[in-house]
């Protein structure tokens, strides 16, 4: 019923052989030459996409490098359907950051969009996440695909548990909330087994769960192999806490070593994810700078926030990702991050506020403030 | 080689107290021709204790006795200095303003005009007996026939004021105000625009060294636990200007004897009816509404976030969009936008993209902007019923609505926040719909091209912003020697 057109398939194929080769696997042409194949078919196929990328001139036939592929902003999922083939989507992910429901952007995904992205998660978290090939039991601080199925973050986390976890993996966040009595069980149990944990979320349930055990005066010593992955900031749901703090915090109150604890950036446009390479570097006794990690089937690029033009290397832009395994909707997505390339990869500042009130005129967020009644 | 080198403080006290003011550390400044070295003070408690003693006895002395005429008299000196081209300080103040704001020099130019513009003899004349009646209530007790007796209105000792905004040349106007009604005045400049208020201050100094022994403005980080409940406490009455969320959190800090005023963020928007969207004289009420979106880069409370166009004129809607386009691009050239924040050149474009999509896929939305940069943008849609806050920094969106009376009804959630309408309707209805604004919670009505250029007699966010520092006694008596 949702079967896709063959040359979307044989498409799927072909980036989905290029995945599979890893994450150490440098192919610059072979990268080339199919997001060119990509965006020839994402031009032929979303006719406003289409009409967006001949309104600045450029058509597939036109081009000879990525990067000259017209990038989406991430904006425009708010407002548009721009999904390969609507009729085929299986999976609507949508973002968070604001309660109303029209101003969430949504993010379809047809069965062979949903392929893509589970090859990027096995090969990416293979290196990133477990370059060791232990299996531990994932605790995971986030909601069910059941529970949440418009997060992305929970569809991914489930992968996870069922690639690398042992069989009592399990989400923690249930109908009542955050299940904090079953996370102190399960690590309690870990110490007494020598079972090694992964947890992984939210980056602020890992500080409210922080807030927690000072509060308690808890504290535990995981066995050797333990982990965490966080993502997704704080979003005003926890306090704002530095990196280094972070790190730091899982270190003293988990017991987990400063080389486990692995950040990842993930964006409901994007399919695939970008890791840090802490545990990976750790792992093969790499001593390199930390920073996110492009896998060989995505490119970023730093751009001007005034004109959109790449920047030379190591200024400070927004980021403009280019990821192969986003085939069923936009190949080239221009965020709203900021940060910089790094010799490894990039680094993401994130979506930093403003520090001081600039003019006396009401701002949006106010607006958001006041029109919820607050 | 750097061409200007400027050192400025970031603070100005009386002459008595300066060398008791340690310097804490110096900001630098600079660009490619200037660099401004801003020196920023150490507060504590017991300086504090001292200045505003220092104040309070400056003003028992000399202030509170000083007739109004004599004050109207130095402020109107004030305005004339910083209206005068060639004034140094002014030149001082176009660089630093603008090096350390963003906003052009042109800009700065433009508001600095504005401001003081209406800051003269006639408009503090005018604003005294608006709010008032008899100005004279100020230096005795004056016999009122409606009182049967004798009135006198009283200023408050001490005003405190926490500037929080880079509105160039805003601070001035407390300062006035507080000399207006004979109150020593100390202000907290904001970090985002710190050195205007030091210079004003100089310039009062010039002209009158006792007036100025009374004013005095420091620099402080926000929210700084130790000063501000510490000195609220000591106020008479605190003049705040900030967002929401600030004036809210230092609202409680605000002892319940002491008298606060408000000045939160607020916002405005332009209604333009049919009988007005003529191809005769286009291209001026399209440079008008431009000039709107343009002065202060549209960061003022004072400037439109939507402008509403009535359809079924002459003009449609979306041809008259092509007009303010246009007269955006030229004023750009003339007046250049300033320097943004990646965050808010981010979020133009990010907008500036929803916009163009929703125009690829046929809707009625067309997206006018500058290029490749963010310098202006116009968007144009039908109404959606709903009041969407603009990005600023020159982003106009334009709405068309088929009747000017659908437009009150999406304004009335966000009433008390409405601050500056321009209204050009040019047929009857125009009464029953600025009777309808009114109701609403919009403080100033004026017209296209204006708005940003209230009067000193203008009732600020609604408030008469002298007569709500005074306190009145009234003597029911009608002795001759009163």
């Amino acid at each position: 019923m949702k079967e896709l057109p063959k040359e979307a398939l044989d498409l799927d194929q072909k980036i989905i052989d290029f995945i599979r080769r890893g994450t150490d696997f440098k192919d610059d042409e072979g990268f080339n030459r199919l997001a060119l194949e990509v965006f020839t078919l994402q031009f032929k196929s979303i006719p406003l996409y289409r009409r967006y990328c001949e309104k600045r001139g450029i058509r597939p036939e036109k081009i000879s490098s990525w990067e000259e592929i017209p990038a989406l902003p991430t904006d425009v999922f708010k407002v548009m359907e721009l999904s390969m083939f609507p009729s085929k989507t299986v999976r609507t992910f949508m973002t968070s950051g604001t309660t109303k429901p029209e101003e969430r952007g949504r993010v379809g995904y047809d069965e062979g969009g949903l392929r893509l992205m589970d090859a990027t998660i096995e090969e990416a978290a293979t290196s990133f996440l477990f370059p060791d090939g232990r299996k531990t039991k994932i605790l995971i601080l986030a909601p069910s695909p059941e529970m949440a199925p418009h997060m992305i973050m929970a569809y991914g986390m489930n992968r996870l548990k069922d690639y690398f976890g042992l069989p009592q993996s399990r989400f923690l966040v249930g109908r009542e909330g955050f299940e904090v009595e079953i996370l102190l069980k399960e690590l309690r149990s870990s110490e007494d087994e020598g079972v090694p944990v992964t947890i992984c979320g939210g980056s602020f349930g890992f500080v409210n769960f922080f807030d927690y055990c000072r509060e308690k005066g808890l504290r535990f010593k995981l066995p050797p192999g333990s982990r965490t992955l966080d993502a997704g900031g704080f979003k005003g749901r926890s306090r704002e806490v530095k990196r280094e703090e972070f790190i730091r915090e899982c270190e003293e109150i988990l017991g987990i070593e400063k080389e486990r604890s692995v950040n990842l950036l993930g964006m409901t446009e994007i399919s695939s994810q970008f890791y840090d390479s802490t545990l990976r570097n750790f792992h093969l006794g790499l001593a390199l700078p930390m920073a996110k990690i492009n896998p060989p089937w995505t490119k970023t690029v730093v751009v001007d926030p005034e004109t959109l033009k790449p920047l030379p290397a190591g200024e400070t832009g927004l980021l403009k990702h280019f990821d192969l395994a986003n085939r069923g909707h936009i190949l080239a997505i221009q965020t709203d991050d900021l940060g910089r390339m790094a010799p490894e990869g990039f680094e993401v500042f994130g979506r930093s506020k403003e520090g001081e009130a600039k003019g006396c005129s009401l701002t949006i967020d106010e607006m958001t403030r006041i029109e919820k009644g607050i | 080689m750097m061409e200007n080198l400027f050192e400025l403080e970031a603070f100005y006290v009386p002459l008595e107290l300066r060398d008791r003011v340690k310097i804490s550390r110096t900001l630098v400044y600079e660009d490619e021709s200037t660099r401004i070295l801003l020196k920023i003070p150490s507060i504590d408690r017991t300086f504090i204790q001292s200045l505003i003693h220092h104040l309070r006895e400056k003003r028992r002395d000399y202030l509170a006795d000083l007739p109004i005429e004599t004050i109207v008299e130095v402020l109107d000196e004030a305005s004339r200095r910083w209206l005068d081209k060639n004034y140094p300080l002014r030149r001082l103040a176009l660089k630093t303003i603008s090096l350390i704001t963003g906003f052009s020099q042109e800009v700065v130019e433009a508001s600095l005009d504005a401001e003081m513009e209406s800051s003269l003899r006639e408009d503090m004349w005018r604003a005294l007996s608006l709010e008032i009646g008899n100005p004279l209530y100020l230096n005795n007790f004056q016999y009122s026939p409606q009182l049967g007796g004798y009135s006198r209105a009283f200023g408050p000792e001490l005003v405190v004021s926490i500037f929080s905004e880079n509105i160039p040349a805003l601070p001035h106007l407390l300062f006035m105000r507080s000399a207006l009604v004979k109150s020593a005045c100390l202000g907290k400049v904001a970090r985002g625009e710190p050195t205007f208020a030091p210079l004003y201050l100089k310039t009062i100094e010039e002209i009158d060294p006792e007036m100025a022994e009374c004013l005095a403005v420091l620099y402080w980080q926000g929210g700084e636990e130790e000063i501000e409940p510490f000195l609220f406490e000591q106020a008479d009455a605190v003049v705040l200007f900030g967002g929401v969320e600030t004036c809210r959190s230092l609202l409680e800090k605000i002892p319940r004897r002491v008298k606060a005023l408000v000045h939160g963020h607020r916002l405005g928007f332009g209604v333009i009816g049919q009988q007005r969207m003529k191809r005769q004289g286009l291209e001026r009420l399209a440079e008008e509404v431009a000039l709107d979106c343009s002065m202060f880069d549209q960061q003022a409370c004072l400037a439109p976030h939507i402008y509403y166009l009535e359809e079924g004129g002459e003009v449609s809607p979306k041809e008259f969009c092509l007009a303010v386009a246009a007269a955006m691009e030229r004023l750009n050239q003339k007046m250049p936008r300033g320097r943004i924040s990646p965050q808010e050149a981010s979020a133009i474009h990010q907008l500036r993209a929803s916009y163009e999509f929703r125009e690829l896929n046929g809707e009625e939305v067309l997206v006018l902007a500058s290029s490749p940069k963010t310098d202006w943008t116009v968007a144009y849609e039908k109404d959606p019923g709903t009041f969407s806050p603009s990005p600023l920094n020159r982003f106009i969106r334009i709405y068309g609505v088929e009747d000017i009376f659908q437009v009150p009804p999406a304004l009335k959630q966000i009433g008390p926040f409405l601050q500056n309408a321009a209204v050009a309707i040019g047929d009857k209805r125009e009464k029953e719909f600025i009777r309808i604004l009114g109701e609403l919670g919009v403080a100033r009505i004026t017209s296209p091209g204006k708005m940003s250029v209230p009067s000193m007699m203008w009732h600020h966010d609604g408030i008469s912003p002298l007569a709500s520092l005074l306190r009145w006694c009234d003597v029911e008596k009608k002795d001759e020697n009163l």
